[in-house]
């Protein structure tokens, strides 16, 4: 499973696609089977909105406690906020917020490690 | 303190104007993120992981407490009420909007501050002592000779666009506050025997991916013949520096690969075709040495009854200070160290609160002078030995009085992860869990001396290679694991460090650094800190009991 997350250009915050606009809490993204082309179509509509979002990237989810968190602790941290002080999107709580924070391990998204190729 | 003069205020107001156009052009369309990128991280403005980061420059790390309270005010204003200061000593805000850093910037030039040259391949914040004007130590005040390499560095045309990255720290000191030997070039002021100033030049130091220490390329530079040298330095940088690779662009790698002697034989060269034509006018260093006028401190007896009453009647007060005051060059004064590394809480960080506590503290006991050290810690540099109880009372109010100056609690810790978009893995998160086990300040204290510093990636901007104990985050098949490394030193006695051993995963970085210090305890000679047993022992008798354990 997908999900297409970005930074919003005009403060930064990360952001997530949600049926054709960006929404902050990861818990409302949009997910994509991994075989399914709209992840892709998606990805391609985000870069076409170059004073919306910058940088959009497919990331790589993993099931933990029966719903989807990111696989790769870097995108654990994007979507909850930092770990040293909880005033990130943490603080909304719930059970999405849980699933990420009890999510273990994982590896990189293929689509970051695209991005740093591409740098 | 130097005060900005129209010219300087001018140049400010039009960088800040041209940004917001710049912002403006962006939002708009008109400008790509590839084409802004390089305009933004000009104007210290990075994008990072959660939201916008600002890089404000702290030249020297030198404060007053009008630019503090304005520092506070943006942090509670714009960002979430904190900001973070580096090791670079500078501050940075992590909760930035980019549609409000043009009004921040105007908010900075108001108070002389800005966040030009905080990024980019160009001469970045110069820092110096930060007990500059207040240590019996310092042969003269760094402060002069900083400010001076400010100016002259600043929107220098023809070193705007270096192969990479170029850092200059003065001290004027024995003892080395500053790290000198990490940094592109390190300036060591010295008296020669007929009493004339002068400059060791020390190139080629850095940490990251290839760390260095800097060879001295100059025993002996008469200071008159500085701005020359500098000159020299940097126009062979920027003729032979790798551009064809980012990893081997620092001026180390140049250095290295020519030799000490072969490099200093081509400045040389240089130096002598410039001639003394781009030095300092006298002039024009008298009127930035008059910036820096000593102080005018009271003719005070050395010992103060109200200081050592405080410190027989309260134990905590005299924990206080034994480890976070030192000693002033005036009679009757004191060097106050203000810790931010409260145990638990985020090094170098400090609230809105806080930094206004400090600017009234300055202006009603430290003649409005506040420091910022590379350590990530505050200083106030003047303070009467019969202020201090009030002073400490005042800052143990606000969470501000920790008594853990060079003690093990009192680590560099970069963003790491938690923040930054190039970090490997988390190292504020470690840094908690190492000074939460070191909470008792007693056993830090018998445990004494010790630099724990520890960096999120390869770049370092968390000093690991010259921490005592290094800690550095690589991120092995995703998952965080952090390389140990001992016997750095940033100091005069400066170093890189040796690797421990395999990298070890997260939660047993702390419990590692407790085994460490428990074989020094073990293995130390009477008077010897944790690098000094280190030095003596080697790295054998702390590899086998980590890795016994972690095993």
């Amino acid at each position: 499973m997908k999900a297409l997350t970005a930074n919003r250009l005009t403060d930064g915050e990360v952001v997530f696609w949600q049926a054709g606009k960006w929404v902050e809490s990861f818990g409302d993204a949009d997910l994509f089977p991994d075989d399914d082309p709209a992840g892709e179509a998606a990805e391609a509509h985000g870069k076409n909105q170059p004073t919306v979002v910058v940088e959009p990237y497919l990331i790589d989810l993993v099931e933990s406690q029966g719903l989807w968190a990111p696989v790769s602790y870097r995108e654990r941290i994007r979507a909850l906020g930092p770990t040293n002080l909880n005033h990130g999107k943490q603080t909304a709580g719930g059970a999405v917020v849980a699933a990420l924070q009890h999510a273990h391990g994982g590896a990189r998204s293929k689509g970051r490690v695209d991005l740093i190729k591409r740098k | 303190m130097y005060q900005y003069d129209t010219i300087d205020k001018d140049m400010l107001a039009d960088r800040s104007a041209e940004f917001r156009g710049q912002v403006a052009r962006r939002l708009s369309g008109e400008l790509n993120e590839d084409q802004f990128k390089p305009l933004r991280l000009r104007n210290g403005l990075y994008l990072q992981l959660h939201a916008y980061m600002l890089r404000i420059a702290i030249p020297y790390g030198s404060l007053n407490p009008t630019q503090l309270r304005k520092l506070a005010f943006i942090g509670r204003t714009y960002d979430k009420g904190y900001g973070h200061f580096t090791t670079r000593t500078n501050l940075q805000f992590h909760w930035i909007k980019l549609s409000d850093a043009p009004d921040i910037l105007d908010h900075l030039a108001e108070v002389d501050m800005h966040a030009i040259q905080t990024s980019g391949n160009c001469i970045r914040n110069v820092t110096a002592d930060p007990y500059a004007g207040a240590t019996a130590e310092e042969i003269d005040d760094p402060r002069v000779w900083a400010e001076a390499i400010r100016q002259w560095s600043t929107v220098h045309p023809e070193f705007s666009w270096l192969p990479r990255k170029f850092k200059i720290a003065v001290t004027a000191a024995p003892k080395d506050r500053t790290a000198a030997k990490t940094h592109d070039i390190g300036l060591n002021l010295k008296r020669a025997r007929d009493g004339s100033l002068g400059f060791e030049v020390m190139v080629g130091g850095g940490l990251g991916r290839l760390p260095h220490i800097a060879p001295t390329i100059r025993e002996f530079l008469p200071a008159a013949r500085l701005f020359s040298y500098l000159e020299a330095i940097l126009r062979t940088y920027n003729r032979h520096g790798r551009r064809d690779n980012i990893h081997k662009a620092r001026i180390k790698i140049l250095v290295a690969a020519l030799g000490r002697e072969e490099f200093a034989r081509q400045v040389e060269a240089e130096w002598e075709k410039i001639g003394s034509g781009s030095d300092l006018p006298d002039t024009e260093l008298a009127r930035i040495r008059g910036a820096f006028r000593p102080m005018s401190f009271e003719t005070l007896p050395a010992q103060s009854e109200i200081f050592e009453e405080a410190k027989a009647a309260k134990p905590a007060f005299a924990r206080f200070v034994r480890n976070n005051v030192k000693p002033h060059k005036a009679p009757g004064y004191g060097i106050v160290e203000v810790s931010l590394k409260a145990i638990g809480e985020t090094p170098g960080d400090a609230t809105a609160d806080q930094m206004e506590v400090i600017a009234d503290l300055a202006e009603r006991f430290g003649q409005n002078d506040i420091r910022v050290t590379h350590e990530q810690n505050l200083v106030l540099p003047h303070v009467k030995l019969s202020d201090v109880p009030v002073v400490w009372e005042a800052l143990a109010a606000v969470g501000l009085a920790t008594p853990n100056m060079n003690l093990v609690s009192d680590i560099i810790a970069c963003p790491g992860l938690d923040y930054c978009a190039l970090a490997n893995a988390r190292a504020i998160s470690v840094a908690q869990h190492i000074a939460e086990k070191f909470a008792d300040p007693d056993r830090a204290e018998r445990v004494g001396e010790l630099k724990v510093k520890i960096s999120g990636c390869i770049n370092a901007c968390g000093h690991h290679h010259v921490g005592h104990i290094g800690i550095l985050g690589v991120d092995k098949k995703g998952e965080e694991f952090y390389q140990l490394t001992l016997g750095g030193s940033g100091a005069e006695d400066a170093a890189v460090g040796q690797a421990l051993g395999p990298a070890l995963p997260y939660d047993r970085v702390a419990d590692a650094v407790d085994t460490l210090v428990e074989v020094y305890l073990r293995e130390r000679n009477d008077g010897e800190r944790f690098l000094d047993t280190f030095r003596r022992t080697g790295v054998a008798p702390f590899k086998e009991a980590v890795y016994a354990v972690a095993d």
